[in-house]
């Protein structure tokens, strides 16, 4: 049996890191007799600060749209309900966006946690792993004969995020200096990102090319992502669909 | 003697084998990377935090590829949470392990101090008691992550603000234990040790009397900010975000005085400076090294630890 | 799927030859992500671990922040903008 009078410092820290109503642990004191509530809030500020920052920095685009005011409280909120589980930063906040779609503050801007999807994406693109993109010369060596049967891997860092607004264009515009303008926020935009090589890349799908993607990169044969798309949406151009998925760099490799 | 880290020599070596000893260095930070490139031998050598290059791949493994072929790196883990009473995370063990094989740091090195529990992280350094139970499972730890890695990893004296009614040894004396039982070596935070002493209201010259220095293979040096205890009295709080303070300096003179050059980092994490003054920051500690360096190209330390 | 039938090899084939020398049908969001700074390495590296202390002791949690009812604040960043008049142009295809 652990000695009771060692073992629950982990325990007790953990138990109020995130809930400052409760006091600190007993058992932490100060030099001399001194007082130890403003030496423990050092601990409990640094956590929920160094969170709240991580995200900040995470979600540059989400920030500036509500303000940093705005977007502090709201994030240590979140650190609160949502703790990090992973001890990599940079996997935390995955799960902003339905923290956002949920909060209630927020319900007039309905487009915002589709932005906080792309942010979170572009972040997973951005650490994703290395591979060389498939290019046109692979796809047109494949036997005609088998085309439709021909299963694409998706490259790595490839993500797609579906949005009924113009999620893209906001992600966009508030992700670079300047005026943002006036914006048709009911738009739908699909976004594809991609990160062949170094940089992220980010682009507007036509109607039918999110669901040719998704059904490409869940493990399905090319006849098969081209009849869903068409399905959706009787205009669309597989043609037009493949270049533009080659020059994304959004496929890694062939399974025939 | 195994406290300190040898040069790698191996034959499967990717990497050059940039010797760090004697120099100083600075934390790399993405927003430097460019200013960094743009010299030649812009410090003595760089020091990461393992976590950030934990990624699968991207432009992180791509810049410090770069900066590894042109520099000693120092891996310096900050999450492994040696001192919680939690057992290792495996996975966690196998990344960093990844990036010392990958990487071929010339330092290695994790902090006293635990980040984990029950399955949620603290994204902070928490302090821990020092006690008999506490000492055998840091000394566990260290083992398993040794073994993991194959060399000895350096570890570093927190910055503390607060005392724990469990302990019964000093941290001092808990380090020494940790170095006899492990034969780990250890980065002395000099700036860890001005702030804590300020806060434990005990001497900072009394503490590195007391401190194994000569097992020490790293050395930080670092900003930190002024605050006020629950009495009003003075509080510092190991922020990283400002030049090193005169006190800091004038210890760090004294440690390197006494133990002859030691590759020394200047960390800089919040409110970053442009590279320039970070770089002028190490250019004053290699100042120091240069100067007592001289003393000991014929001492015993170089001979002993050669 | 029913649709499968109306995929044939002609189809997808002659698909195929048209992506190859046709142009995309993706539009690419400039200036998203990519400013000349994050060219190569990404400068501005997010969500980063480090061993620093926040001085910012008034920034933590206030007990105020957990009451579930003293959310009070408005957004207030640049979703003014977006949100008054009417839409104007897309400020993104350039």
């Amino acid at each position: 049996m652990p000695n009771m009078r060692e073992m629950p410092y982990a325990e007790a820290f953990a138990g109020t890191l995130f809930s400052p109503g409760r006091g600190k642990p007993e058992f932490l004191v100060g030099p001399n007799g001194k007082g130890a509530e403003r030496r423990f809030e050092v601990y409990r500020n640094n956590v929920s600060v160094g969170l709240v920052n991580a995200l900040a920095s995470m979600f540059p685009a989400t920030q500036r749209i509500v303000g940093e005011e705005f977007f502090r409280a709201m994030a240590r909120r979140y650190v609160r309900d949502h703790p990090p589980r992973s001890r990599l930063l940079v996997e935390y906040g995955q799960d902003l966006a339905t923290f956002i779609a949920g909060f209630k503050p927020l319900a007039g801007m309905p487009w915002l946690a589709d932005v906080a999807k792309i942010e979170r994406a572009w972040l997973d693109a951005y650490h994703a792993a290395d591979a060389a993109p498939l290019v046109g010369e692979e796809l047109a060596a494949i036997p005609e004969n088998r085309l439709v049967d021909t299963i694409l891997v998706a490259h790595p860092a490839a993500r797609l995020v579906r949005s009924r607004h113009a999620a893209v264009t906001i992600f966009s515009v508030n992700r670079r200096e300047g005026e943002v303008g006036a914006i048709e926020t009911d738009i739908a935009e699909d976004a594809l990102i991609t990160r062949p090589h170094l940089d992220v890349a980010i682009r507007i799908l036509p109607a039918g090319g999110a669901v040719f993607l998704e059904t490409l990169f869940s493990g399905h044969p090319l006849g098969e992502a081209a009849a869903a798309a068409l399905a959706e949406c009787p205009t669309f151009d597989l043609g037009a669909n493949i270049a533009g998925m080659i020059e994304a760099g959004a496929l890694a490799d062939i399974r025939q | 003697m195994i406290g300190r880290i040898k040069a790698i020599d191996k034959m499967s070596s990717v990497f050059p084998a940039h010797r760090v000893e004697g120099k100083a260095g600075a934390g790399l930070k993405p927003e430097h990377l460019y200013a960094i490139l743009e010299q030649a031998d812009a410090v003595g050598f760089f020091e990461v935090h393992a976590e950030n290059y934990m990624g699968a791949g991207g432009p992180p493994h791509a810049a410090l590829t770069r900066i590894r072929n042109d520099y000693p790196v120092s891996l310096h883990g900050i999450c492994m949470s040696i001192g919680g009473p939690e057992p290792l995370d495996r996975d966690h063990l196998a990344r960093f392990k990844a990036l010392v094989e990958r990487y071929e740091p010339a330092l290695v090195s994790e902090h006293l101090a635990w980040s984990t529990h029950d399955n949620l992280f603290f994204n902070d350094l928490l302090p821990l008691p020092y006690t008999r139970q506490t000492l055998a499972r840091v000394a566990d730890h260290i083992d398993e992550v040794q073994e993991a890695i194959g060399r000895p990893i350096l570890l570093e004296n927190p910055s503390t603000y607060l005392q724990f009614e469990q302990s019964t040894m000093s941290e001092t004396d808990f380090i020494g234990e940790i170095v006899r039982r492990t034969s780990c070596g250890l980065l002395l935070d000099v700036n860890n040790v001005f702030v804590s002493s300020t806060n434990q209201h005990t001497s900072p010259l009394a503490y590195l009397g007391d401190f194994p220095l000569e097992h020490v293979g790293e050395i930080h040096l670092a900003g930190h900010t002024t605050r006020e205890d629950d009495e009003g009295d003075t509080l510092l709080i190991d922020s990283h975000d400002r030049p090193v303070a005169d006190e800091v300096w004038k210890l760090y003179d004294i440690v390197i005085g006494q133990c002859g050059p030691i590759p020394t980092l200047i960390e800089w994490d919040s409110e970053l400076p442009p590279w320039p003054v970070l770089k002028a920051e190490a250019e004053a500690a290699q100042k120091i090294l240069d100067r007592h360096a001289a003393n000991y190209l014929f001492g015993s330390r170089h001979a002993e630890h050669a | 799927m029913s649709t499968k039938s109306v995929i044939t090899t002609a189809f997808v084939a002659g698909a195929l030859a048209s992506a190859l020398s046709a142009g995309s049908a993706f539009v690419t969001a400039t200036g998203a992500a990519a400013a000349d700074q994050e060219k190569c390495y990404g400068v501005a590296l997010k969500g980063q671990n480090d061993c620093a202390a926040g001085a910012h002791s008034c920034q933590g949690q206030s007990t105020m922040d957990f009451d579930p009812d003293s959310f009070k604040l408005v957004p207030a960043g640049t979703c003014l903008s977006m949100d008054m008049g009417k839409p104007s142009l897309k400020p993104m295809n350039g």
